[in-house]
């Protein structure tokens, strides 16, 4: 190693008796070392503690302190590898081993050889050079580790401010536990309010852990908040998720991912579920239905909305969804055995308390793993459907500043439009921007939606709403929807948006539809079992300051009165 | 460490546990994966295709001597389909056992796979 050379070396000659520290200093100084001296153990533990020294050669009997002692006392006190080689008369094994014992790292035996204590002396050199060299780099590591740490210390908080809107609590039915093997997680969970009060909720597993696997998630993040918010559908946030993820992530990273809905008008849930384990849907204590992966996870290739295979279940009070990524089937013991399916199931099936159900599942998994290291991210979701629901207020809402107007804005769409975009979004838009609503804001896009789906559904498309009874006519009543947009050849809905302000307080809001339909006879409908053919003209008429129907019954209007108090 | 310590060690580290068999006709070429197809395959099944170019046909995955397949390794056969299309060639995976075969439904893999 050349790199031993590169300074004279000095070496340390420790012996009590002159002519032999005299031969030993000539020696080495012929071999291109710089000799030092000390005359017993005492004075060489005092000069390496105040000098560099690279190799000591060490005497065994002195005065004062002997070498074994001295041995043990430079050892015990070396912040960096000093080698340590005994010239010693002595020659019985037990006295030879002696000298390794008390620290040594070879011996040479008197009277020596030159040739043998040059090769030694270089052979303990290169050893101390692998040593420093071994030391440096793994100071090095750990300054770099440190700087990394923090670094990302600081990025996980701002990443969790952009991507963390949480719902979670008793008030809204969302439980969810995640516990990351690394400080970066590569599940993540996301949810948003939807527009019948109910929520989305995305649970995603991206391929590998850390800071890789996390950084996809700000796409996803930022597509699903934006577009849930501005009122897209299910299926076009997956489209778009999808989108870019398959343009951002390289060819063998991409996201399992769960998405579902819980639709509070029509109490309906929707699964997408592109690559995660099985989903359950409990209710009265049993697996009522289960959600296998129909999908190829996200990020692979680029999908059309026709391509997810969505699944629809009528809700009742008090079901719960649960849903998990890999990471709790696959959780390891340490005997190497996953819990698996099978000890899944069985945590279903014993238990007995709705209510404990999640905190089960979870401690069930964490008694079997009894503390063995993690292996990958564990997350597991809870969806509970209360009857009644109640969210923490937004406080993004209180900060607009906008003075409320007077306006009016009106749309009219032909079936090709209709056809061919989801309009609902961009009204929901104007209107955000034109109208500061304060907590009024989801009322009327509750109405708005409600009353365009009725017009589309029933007054364009002629569907039968009667269909939707079923879990199995939900379902096909969608596919169905889909199949006559795209053959209808004709078609329209007119939508006016009216917004007058009041002197005293906020104002009142006029939303009006008319479309294409026939309309129905509403006048001679049985008003008590069954005034609003749809469930959704049901929920207009409770949300809406008052509401008619007019025309043929093709067109309803709606108010909806506001206060800025 | 001398230049020889650090070559043997990376040579240690490549027992091979994929092998890959070109046909004749130059129209299939067969990987076999043994044992467990995780991360640490990553380098050696890059390097079992990369210098396989095929005059079309398909690239099959035998996954008949595999332990168990994790998220990683789909990835990894998602790069294999990467390199196959680019010579218009499919991928047909084969040879899977029933857990395996979970995995790869969960992911929906016969969508864009050939499973045999």
């Amino acid at each position: 190693m050349s790199q031993t050379s590169d300074k004279e070396k000095i070496i340390l000659v420790v012996d009590d008796d002159q002519t032999n520290r005299l031969v030993l200093s000539s020696l080495l100084k012929e071999s291109g070392y710089k000799a030092i001296i000390a005359v017993n153990g005492e004075e060489a533990v005092k000069i390496v503690d105040e000098n560099h020294v690279d190799i000591i050669l060490l005497d065994v009997m002195m005065p004062v302190m002997d070498g074994y002692q001295a041995a043990r006392i430079i050892k015990s006190r070396q912040t960096y590898f000093i080698p340590i080689i005994f010239l010693t008369a002595m020659t019985d094994e037990a006295a030879l081993a002696k000298c390794i014992d008390s620290g040594g790292d070879d011996f040479l035996t008197k009277p020596f050889n030159h040739t043998l204590l040059n090769a030694k002396i270089d052979s303990m050199l290169r050893i101390a050079g692998l040593y420093k060299s071994i030391a440096e780099q793994n100071i090095e590591i750990k300054n770099k580790n440190f700087q990394v740490e923090q670094e990302m210390i600081v990025t996980k908080k701002l990443f969790e401010k952009i991507i963390n809107n949480d719902l979670r609590g008793d008030k809204t039915g969302l439980h969810y536990s995640m516990s990351p093997m690394s400080i970066f997680n590569g599940d993540l969970i996301l949810a948003e309010k939807n527009q019948t009060s109910g929520f989305d909720v995305l649970i995603a597993d991206f391929t590998g852990h850390g800071l890789s696997a996390a950084i996809g998630a700000l796409p996803v993040s930022d597509v699903f908040h934006s577009m849930t918010n501005k009122c897209f559908s299910f299926n076009d946030i997956l489209v778009e998720a999808n989108l870019k993820l398959t343009e951002l992530l390289p060819t063998h990273m991409f996201m399992a991912a769960g998405l579902i809905s819980v639709d509070r008008s029509n109490n309906v849930l929707s699964v997408v579920n592109a690559g995660l384990p099985d989903m359950y849907l409990y209710r009265n204590g049993e697996i009522l239905h289960t959600f296998k992966s129909r999908n190829i996870p996200l990020g692979i290739s680029k999908l059309s909305a026709s391509q997810f295979e969505v699944e629809m279940q009528t809700l009742e009070y008090g079901d719960r969804l649960i849903a998990a990524t890999d990471g709790i089937m696959e959780a390891n013991n340490a005997a190497g055995e996953m819990f698996g399916l099978e000890r899944l199931l069985k945590v279903f099936e014993d238990n007995v308390d709705a209510e404990a159900l999640f905190e089960t599942i979870l401690s069930s998994c964490s008694e079997f793993r009894e503390g063995a290291e993690q292996t990958d991210d564990i997350t597991l979701l809870e969806v509970c459907h209360l009857e009644n629901i109640e969210y923490k207020t937004n406080v993004a809402f209180q900060n607009e500043h906008r003075e409320p107007s007077n306006w009016s804005i009106q749309f009219s769409l032909d079936i090709k439009s209709l056809r061919q975009f989801d309009v609902l979004p961009y009204i929901m838009q104007a209107v955000n921007q034109l109208q500061p609503l304060g907590s009024g804001r989801t009322s009327v896009h509750t109405l708005l939606a409600e009353m365009f789906s009725n017009a589309l559904d029933h007054g364009v498309l002629k569907l039968d709403s009667s269909m939707k009874n079923t879990p199995q006519g939900f379902m096909e009543f969608y596919q169905e929807k889909q199949k006559r947009l795209e053959s209808m050849e004709e078609g329209h809905i007119q939508v006016s948006l009216h917004h007058e302000l009041d002197a005293n307080k906020g104002g009142r809001f006029t939303l009006h539809l008319m479309d294409s339909g026939e309309g129905y006879d509403f006048r001679n409908v049985d008003t008590h079992k069954n005034k609003y053919s749809g469930r959704g003209l049901k929920l207009v008429s409770s949300l809406a300051t008052d509401m008619k129907v007019l025309g043929k019954g093709n067109a309803v209007m709606a108010y909806y009165d506001w206060d800025n108090k | 460490m001398s230049e020889s310590d650090i070559n043997f060690l990376t040579k240690w580290e490549c027992v091979m546990s994929i092998t890959i068999n070109v046909s004749d006709d130059n129209k299939a070429a067969t990987m076999k994966i043994n044992g467990r197809f995780d991360f640490s395959m990553h380098n050696e099944f890059r390097k079992a295709y990369k210098d396989v170019s095929l005059s079309g046909g398909q690239y099959i995955v035998d996954l008949s001597a595999t332990e168990y397949l994790d998220s990683s390794a789909l990835g990894m056969l998602l790069l294999l389909k990467e390199h196959a299309e680019s010579q218009d060639c499919g991928v047909t995976l084969t040879g899977y056992g029933d857990e395996i075969k979970e995995i790869l439904t969960i992911a929906s893999f016969d969508k864009i796979f050939t499973l045999s």
